[in-house]
């Protein structure tokens, strides 16, 4: 697993609206098919690692915990999430599906839009070991949703 | 708090201080005050109490079935219902919120009730076992003030208890074909440290040990934070996440999801996720999950559906902060 950085993103009015009541950051496509880890996410410290200390000086903005199913245990294709589904399939979901998981941070938003300040988000794998750069991130996409 | 309760008939009585009452009442939830202190007095119901009040003689009897329970090898023991979660596969867990049921419903508003149907079957053949229909189980409040050091309560955190090994500190692991031990052995190994060996093997902790944990349990305002979400799929995706930063805070084998189960442990966690669900239940009367889903059934239990989860009392169980036994005054 690999950190994420994103490109600056907008947070004045015209790009997050008004009126919100709840502000959320939202992984979409997270990978619990291993072992249990955190994804610990930071505001505008494009520096941030495993290491910085989850203060809001540094910007930490909360914290996902994945309960992970610690790898595959059955044949060749046993752990691969069916891409599709047919009609008429009851059958419960495959359990490797990737997840959705989110973490509100309405408040922190609320005082980066006042100032109209763009934000980049920074979220750091921890794992047991050492983050390595040549590894995917554990996740598809990660947006911020507000809401009404 | 006084207690008043009148015995039926003028015969002994046993008062029960629902939690859900007090907490009903801190609230303001006066309508739901009667149902659950007339429940949590009707025979057969069960009490599920906060581990930190279990008597001497609570607990004896919970270790005491659980034992017995952990010698039965068939599927009415430990490792059958354990092994129901994670490994051996099939695993019948739902855990996070991920698409897939009935035409692409998300799986996660499956979460709470198919743990609630996993903790009603095994509290059925813990009491089997026990041949003790009073057996419950209890719930560990694991909200810490983050002043406070998070750590397990010792009715768990002891190796012995009366002198015999405690049943609650750790659980065995024997019944999962090598083949599929091997590769958990190896995660294991790998994310906590600590190889755990051939079968049969044992579980093991690390509270607030591994480098993802949280820096402590669960506070107090994160529980009432999710305890407010109006709806219930918000509802349950704030409290799974509370559930899963509580999984990896414990570490070792409750930080899997294939044998987080093994462990004692597990089941006071999420019988504390169930109350708390509970507890929002009575706050937001009429809420559940969406319509749609109240049909779905949750196997390995076929006589459940979604549906069939939501009214505790009818699963024949209640939740109680303590238990205060009266005895009949003396007839003049």
């Amino acid at each position: 697993m690999r950190p994420y950085i994103s490109k600056p993103a907008g947070l004045a009015p015209v790009d997050i609206g008004t009126g919100y009541h709840r502000a959320d950051l939202v992984f979409d496509g997270v990978d619990h098919s291993a072992g249990s880890f955190a994804l610990r996410v930071f505001f505008n410290n494009p520096d941030a690692t495993d290491k910085t200390e989850v203060t809001g000086e540094n910007g930490y903005a909360g914290a996902v915990y994945v309960f992970g199913h610690g790898g595959c245990f059955g044949d060749e294709g046993h752990c691969d999430p069916p891409v599709g589904r047919r009609a008429f399939d009851h059958r419960p979901p495959h359990q490797l599906i990737p997840a959705k998981m989110w973490i509100e941070v309405t408040d922190a938003i609320r005082e980066l839009a006042q100032r109209q300040e763009q934000l980049v988000i920074t979220v750091v794998p921890v794992v047991p070991g050492e983050v390595t750069q040549d590894s995917p991130v554990p996740f598809q996409k990660v947006s911020l949703v507000t809401y009404a | 708090m006084r207690l008043e309760v009148e015995g039926p008939a003028g015969k002994s009585a046993v008062a029960a201080l629902s939690l859900a009452t007090v907490r009903g009442r801190e609230a303001g939830l006066a309508n739901h005050q009667m149902d659950t202190a007339q429940s949590a007095v009707v025979p057969g119901v069960r009490l599920r109490k906060s581990v930190a009040t279990l008597t001497g003689a609570d607990l004896a009897g919970l270790r005491a079935a659980l034992v017995a329970m952990q010698g039965i090898s068939d599927d009415r023991g430990y490792q059958h219902y354990a092994g129901i979660h994670g490994l051996p596969l099939p695993g019948y867990c739902v855990h996070h919120d991920a698409a897939g049921i009935l035409g692409n419903l998300p799986a996660g508003p499956l979460f709470l009730p198919w743990h609630r149907a996993y903790l009603y079957f095994f509290e059925l053949a813990l009491q089997d076992a026990g041949q003790d229909a009073t057996v419950a189980l209890p719930w560990w409040d694991w909200t810490t003030d983050p002043a406070q050091p998070s750590e397990i309560l010792a009715a768990y955190a002891m190796e012995t208890a009366s002198g015999q090994p405690n049943p609650l500190y750790q659980g065995p692991i024997v019944a999962i074909p090598d083949s599929q031990w091997e590769g958990e052995r190896r995660t294991l190994t790998d994310d906590t440290g600590i190889d755990p060996g051939p079968l049969p093997a044992v579980t093991f902790r690390q509270p607030g040990a591994l480098p993802a944990a949280p820096p402590g349990l669960p506070t107090p305002p994160e529980v009432k934070k999710a305890l407010s979400s109006p709806s219930f799929v918000d509802f349950s995706q704030r409290i799974e996440r509370i559930h899963d930063a509580v999984h990896v805070w414990v570490g070792g084998t409750m930080s899997e999801i294939p044998v987080a189960a093994y462990d004692p442990l597990f089941y006071a966690h999420h019988t504390m996720i169930d109350r708390l669900w509970w507890l929002w239940q009575l706050q937001h009367p009429g809420a559940g999950p969406p319509a749609r889903y109240l049909n779905v059934p949750l196997p390995p239990f076929p006589s459940l559906t979604v549906g069939g989860t939501l009214d505790i009392n009818g699963l024949g169980y209640e939740y109680a902060l303590a238990e205060v036994p009266f005895v009949p005054a003396a007839q003049g």
